[in-house]
């Protein structure tokens, strides 16, 4: 069973101060949905606000067209796996995930199945006795999951439940995670500041910044066509070059800038957009190529940096002008043996895989 | 060289500190086996069990209890038990609850509420003894007969009031310390499993202080145990054990408080022993069973059995050994040299009297001197005032 949840301008405040400022948002029942945004950015706030912790100030909650405000966090048909995950220290492993159970007055032998169920569900074999400071870090994850699944929840909400594991087992979770909410068939929202985990997993994603959402989206459009600067620059890597529009059409325009003038998409202009606006142009390392081996739409002269060289990809670090920098990767496959420190080659773009956006906030290099 | 140095002087100071910790009480423990009739160590005069029995008949004939028989001290006693268990019962809630409130009230108000929270510990416990028999006695002063009357003039009652009053404040602070460590997002990871706050509470929040609730209780006891301050004013006409033990020291102390000075610090380092024997051996059992059970229940290839150590008795054993050893030592020399048993504290008595009974000699020889010269015409008076400027007068 699960249960669609729907946030209607709902808005947190302390004091003055905005946590969480109008967010609209509609999950469907069993997607796996992802709150994307940087660190005190409001992700754990609004979560609260939909496990019930935090009263909203305004807006409301709604699960399953139901609005909660006058529901406790005890009779909300979700279950919350916290940042920190709050196991309880002083029960066993057996006794942590079938804890919802007890508390609900069902009997010691069916929990204990229930118990030993999702122990086998979550690979917990033969953990079951142990304290909770007996396991390891992966371990408690899945215990935390358990717990949470016990009881069958509607909606199931992570608060960056990985973020503490070392990179391997983050990525064996991460499919892990995907395969359990397959296999249990419940809406998950999913919290993270780490947008790979937001796109591998998710369904679709909620990209936040200071309290508000700046997009929501398939995983692909929300990489591919950013609506925002900072969701240009926060989900996955971009080149940034400002300058002023020169020309404007429904879905198409020209920018021009020191190191030339480019033409590039517009999404979603709606006649937002006029001659001599200033904007960024964007446009993704893995989306310019050398110029030598195509047409393209654009083409800009730069001076080679540094190398670095990822296996899969070779990563050239390239000056564009005088002060400006721009990175590039190409496939390892491409021959680059007459690409060297310093030489200057030209690399190219269509316009389809840049976009132009209003000029505003970035998101800061992390 | 100077690493040396500091090595002595760190020995020489954890000595001075044991010392100065555990002389008095040591020296109060010698006291307790000395007959003598004021507890001491020098002169010393017969080893003698008799100030934990029977205590002595002293020469004026008058009975000097020991501490089987002192039947105040035993009243005392039992009272301040039954008075400590009360308080107990009655300050673990309070302080509970009052720490469970500061957690939960608006921060604006907490200041306030902490700050009245611990202003008994702040007060004397003179005014807090004195202030309950003031109200008390007015209360059972609004009727003649009934509970009121009867309940406001009974010092035990009282006194568990009194008591209650000031060292519900160290239940508090004991709660609020561990409270402030608590995870507050178990107690939601609780309530979000669909817990009600009841729930929360018993299974979660009074687990986790389950070792606060148990120190508070001991700390509770004690404090009401050894309260002198506060009961002497509440205790009216009833007696605790300290405040037999004060009217003692007024009256002329016997070793038989050294006597129960003992009794008490032997059954603390006991029951500090068997503590300390008992955790171990719950803690072995403890990595035994997880063990066993990753053993059995696990094919990490990781898992490997650990042997674990047994106790080792021998060290704390061999101690005790040579304590015993050093002690039957020291009484044989006792026994060899006629220092202890009935005999021995005849001998000593007979010769107090003896030596007695020669001052009272000595004295009255003087006294007949004066008198004989009373007689001899000497009337006391050679001169315009008597004899008051005599400095014979006064002599001896
Ligand atoms: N109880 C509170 N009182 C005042 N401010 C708060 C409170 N809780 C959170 N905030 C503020 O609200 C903002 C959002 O906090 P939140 O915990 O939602 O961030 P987050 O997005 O979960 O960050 P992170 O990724 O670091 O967990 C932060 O600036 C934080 O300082
Ligand atoms: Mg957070």
């Amino acid at each position: 069973m699960s249960a669609s949840v729907e946030l209607k301008n709902a808005s947190v405040t302390f004091g003055n101060f905005y946590a969480a400022k109008n967010i609209n948002v509609k999950i469907n029942g069993g997607e796996f949905f992802s709150f994307l945004g940087p660190s005190g950015c409001g992700k754990t706030t609004l979560l609260r606000a939909i496990s019930g912790f935090q009263d909203l100030s305004e807006g409301e909650v709604l699960i399953d067209g139901v609005d909660m405000s006058r529901i406790g966090p005890n009779k909300r048909p979700t279950s919350l796996i916290f940042q920190n995950l709050a196991l309880f220290p002083l029960m066993s492993v057996a006794d942590n995930i079938s804890f919802s159970l007890e508390v609900r007055g069902v009997d010691k032998k069916k929990r204990r199945s229930r118990a030993n169920e999702l122990i086998e569900l979550m690979a917990l074999d033969g953990q079951g006795e142990k304290m909770v400071h007996q396991l390891s870090g992966g371990q408690k994850q899945r215990v935390a999951i358990a717990r949470a699944l016990a009881i069958e929840p509607k909606v199931l909400l992570l608060d960056e439940p990985l973020s503490a594991l070392d990179l391997k087992l983050r990525q064996r979770m991460r499919t892990e995670l995907r395969a359990i909410q397959k296999r249990v068939n419940i809406t998950f929202i999913y919290i993270t500041h780490d947008q790979s985990e937001a796109l591998t997993m998710s369904d679709r994603i909620a990209v936040m910044n200071e309290g508000e959402i700046e997009q929501i989206g398939l995983c692909a459009d929300v990489y591919n066509k950013p609506l925002t600067p900072f969701v240009a620059t926060f989900v996955g890597e971009n080149n940034s070059i400002d300058g002023k529009l020169t020309e404007v059409s429904s879905n198409e325009a020209t920018i021009s800038t020191e190191n030339g003038s480019f033409k590039s998409c517009l999404n979603n202009s709606d006649g937002k957009y006029s001659i001599g606006d200033e904007v960024f142009l964007f446009i993704r390392p893995e989306a310019l190529e050398l110029a030598k081996n195509g047409n393209f739409d654009n083409v800009i002269d730069i001076n080679i940096d540094t190398f670095e060289f990822e296996g899969n990809i070779k990563n050239y670090f390239a000056k564009l002008g005088s002060n400006k920098k721009i990175k590039f990767s190409i496939p390892n496959s491409v021959d680059t043996s007459d690409i060297h420190s310093g030489s200057n080659i030209q690399i190219g773009f269509n316009k389809l895989n840049s976009v132009i956006l209003k000029k505003g906030q970035l998101a800061v290099d992390t | 060289m100077s690493n040396r140095l500091i090595n002595y002087s760190l020995i020489f100071y954890i000595i001075t500190f044991f010392v100065f910790l555990f002389g008095p009480l040591i020296i109060m423990s010698i006291t307790a086996f000395n007959s003598a009739d004021f507890p001491r160590i020098s002169p010393w005069d017969c080893l003698s069990f008799r100030w934990f029995n029977e205590g002595m008949v002293d020469y004026v004939g008058q009975h000097q209890a020991g501490l089987l028989t002192d039947q105040k001290l035993k009243e005392g006693f039992y009272n301040s038990i039954f008075i400590g268990f009360f308080v107990v019962l009655l300050t673990v809630p309070i302080g509970l609850a009052a720490a469970l409130v500061l957690t939960q009230i608006n921060p604006k108000l907490r200041e306030l509420f902490y700050s009245l929270s611990i202003m008994p510990v702040l007060f004397p416990g003179v005014i807090i003894g004195i202030s309950t028999v003031v109200l008390w006695n007015r209360l059972s002063g609004l009727s003649d007969e009934g509970i009121l009357s009867e309940v406001g003039r009974n010092g035990i009652f009282l006194t568990i009031l009194a008591q209650t009053c000031f060292i519900s404040t160290y239940c508090f602070l004991i709660f609020v310390a561990r409270l402030q460590r608590f995870d507050r997002s178990q107690e939601e990871a609780a309530l979000d499993l669909g817990a009600t706050q009841t729930q929360v509470f018993f299974k979660i929040l009074l687990p986790y202080l389950a070792p606060a609730i148990g120190s508070s209780a001991v700390i509770a006891f004690l404090a009401s145990f050894e309260n002198y301050n506060t009961t002497v004013f509440s205790i009216l006409s009833d007696r605790t054990l300290t405040t037999v033990i004060a009217s003692k020291v007024r009256l002329g102390i016997t070793p038989a408080i050294s006597a129960l000075a003992f009794a008490i610090i032997v059954i603390t380092v006991l029951a500090v022993i068997i503590y300390e024997f008992y955790k171990r051996r719950v803690d072995r059992l403890k990595k035994i069973e997880e063990q066993t059970l990753l053993a059995s229940q696990s094919s990490d290839s990781r898992v490997q059995k650990i042997e674990i150590p047994k106790i080792n008795f021998i060290k704390p054993l061999s101690f005790f050994i040579i304590i015993a050893i050093i002690l039957s030592i020291l009484f044989t020399q006792v026994l060899k040299n006629n220092l202890y048993g009935d005999a021995c504290i005849a001998n000593v008595e007979e010769e107090k009297k003896r030596k007695i009974e020669e001052q009272r000699k000595l004295e009255e020889e003087k006294f007949k001197l004066s008198e004989e010269d009373l007689q001899s015409g000497n009337k006391g008076g050679n001169s315009a005032f008597g004899d008051i400027f005599n400095s014979d007068l006064f002599e001896y």
